[in-house]
């Protein structure tokens, strides 16, 4: 079904293109024969690692905070009640509008894309661990105590994995708010990667070599969440 | 208190019982518990009963260590009560079992908790396993198995650790009645070869009759005691047709007659 509706968008794609209704609609045959141009003579392999260097520095992070802080948020009030408000805010402000700030801390260097993709992901990350945390049975907490496990073995033998699911879910989510973060780091603040090169097909009107790359950003989220989603597959075989 | 006429009668040598003193338990404004005081002979077979509200599964959770009492004070063997002890396993009513984990791992997860090297709680859990009637489901996943067999594993961690006391919520309640009355057949023979203390709440006066050596009827709001009877029907019941005796039905009937005055 999925592939079917990829196929006719695809297919009317093609037609509009070679209708030639506007020269901001190239057929989509050139646009993938020039993806594949541009990967061949390296300007997009390079642009693509530098990316893809900057997803995994800040998403890693973004990972491993992110599912600590949830941690501890789902399990103890007081950590929930200093931070709820924060990451709320920040979940559902504009992100964009804190790359003033960003620049501030980190300058316009590499790093600064890293930081972005980090803050892009990180909270929805925090919030599904949590609330993973938080939807865990009672009565296997109350299971666990009763043989006597102390918080160590709580954490370890029934919050974590009870939270499990909820936190891959998180790092779906994630990874894709990641590769978000990467190309508004890279458009406007760093130019560098992938977004330097959307920004330069842009102003030049280059506009087929412009979808290729949107096209190979569309590619890189679907093989990102692909790879988080076999993750959750590998981890959670219960469910 | 006379005995009740069974083929194992508890005796005053068994170092454990359960002392229930003056416990007094309130959840913010509503009063759970009032001075309720129960005491539980080893190797007796005692249920709680009583309307929704009367506090008997917090009455049970106080026994555990899981729920602190406000007041009051409950001994366990010579144990005062301040947290979960090793002498007492919990059978909870939706089974508890982590549903990430084989039937295997889930019976082996009392004894992982409590230290013991992997070769000898494999066997040990294993054994459990076979002496519930689960052998051969040890590596299925609780999602695979019925209710009723969830409860055996349940159950079969509960023994694992050998304990003393089991102390068991509900356990029959989310169990439909046929494999319901298997599985009280089945919990018996074992109560009567292991010679644990039991306490079993529940809100079936069948069950409560059929089961107990005494059953406590708990009043509801606040929870207090309100009567003790004693069921005089003899032992082993699991194998004759006691519940078809008239004499049962005169017990049931007596329960009823008390707990719809509670109503």
């Amino acid at each position: 079904m999925t592939l079917a509706a990829l196929v006719g968008l695809a297919a009317g794609w093609e037609l509009i293109g070679q209708l030639d209704v506007s020269m901001f609609v190239p057929p989509l045959s050139r646009v993938v024969a020039t993806s594949w141009h541009l990967l061949g003579d390296g300007t997009l392999t390079r642009a693509a690692a530098s990316s893809l260097l900057s997803l995994v520095k800040g998403f890693v992070p973004a990972v491993g905070l992110g599912v600590v802080v949830g941690l501890a948020m789902g399990r103890f009030a007081v950590v929930r009640y200093a931070l709820d408000g924060w990451i709320n805010a920040l979940m559902s402000a504009p992100l964009s509008a804190l790359v003033p700030i960003l620049i501030a801390l980190f300058g316009v260097r590499d790093t600064v894309v890293a930081a972005a993709v980090f803050m892009f992901s990180f909270f929805v990350i925090v919030v599904n661990t949590s609330t993973g945390v938080r939807s865990t049975e009672r009565s296997l907490v109350d299971m666990a105590r009763a043989f006597g496990a102390g918080e160590a073995a709580l954490f370890g033998r029934i919050y974590l994995p009870a939270a499990l699911p909820a936190i891959m879910l998180g790092l779906r989510l994630g990874v894709v708010q990641a590769v978000k973060g990467m190309v508004v780091g890279e458009m406007l603040i760093s130019l560098v990667g992938l977004g330097e090169r959307l920004i330069y097909y842009g102003n030049t009107f280059l506009i087929t070599e412009l979808y290729a790359v949107i096209l190979l950003v569309l590619v890189l989220a679907l093989l990102a969440g692909s790879l988080a989603q076999a993750c959750d597959r590998a981890l959670v075989r219960w469910k | 208190m006379p005995a009740p006429e069974t083929d194992r009668r508890p005796t005053a040598a068994d170092p454990v019982a359960i002392t229930v003193e003056g416990v007094s338990k309130a959840f913010g404004a509503v009063q759970a518990l009032v001075e309720v005081d129960v005491r539980v002979r080893a190797g007796e077979f005692l249920s709680l009963i009583g309307p929704s509200g009367c506090g008997k599964t917090t009455l049970l959770k106080i026994i555990a260590g899981l729920v602190p009492a406000d007041r009051g004070r409950v001994r366990v063997g010579d144990r005062v009560v301040a947290g979960p002890g090793r002498e007492c396993s919990v059978v909870f009513q939706d089974f508890a079992l982590l549903p990430w984990t084989s039937v295997q791992r889930n019976v082996e997860f009392g004894l992982l908790l409590r230290g013991m090297d992997g070769r000898e709680r494999a066997a040990r859990a294993r054994a459990a396993i076979a002496k519930v009637g689960l052998g051969g489901f040890e590596s299925a996943y609780p999602a695979q198995l019925s209710g009723g067999m969830q409860q055996r594993v349940g159950l079969a961690r509960a023994l694992a650790v050998s304990p003393r006391v089991l102390l068991m919520d509900e356990p029959f309640a989310s169990i439909d009645e046929q494999t319901r009355r298997v599985f009280q057949d089945d919990l018996l023979r074992l109560w009567s070869e292991e010679r644990k203390t039991v306490v079993l709440v529940t809100h079936s006066m069948e069950e409560a009759i059929y089961l107990s050596d005494r059953v406590v009827v708990l009043s509801p709001r606040p929870g207090r005691i309100h009567q003790t009877l004693e069921v005089p029907l003899p032992r082993p019941r699991e194998s004759a047709d006691v519940r078809a005796t008239a004499e049962f039905a005169r017990l049931v009937d007596g329960l009823w007659k008390v707990l719809r005055k509670l109503q």
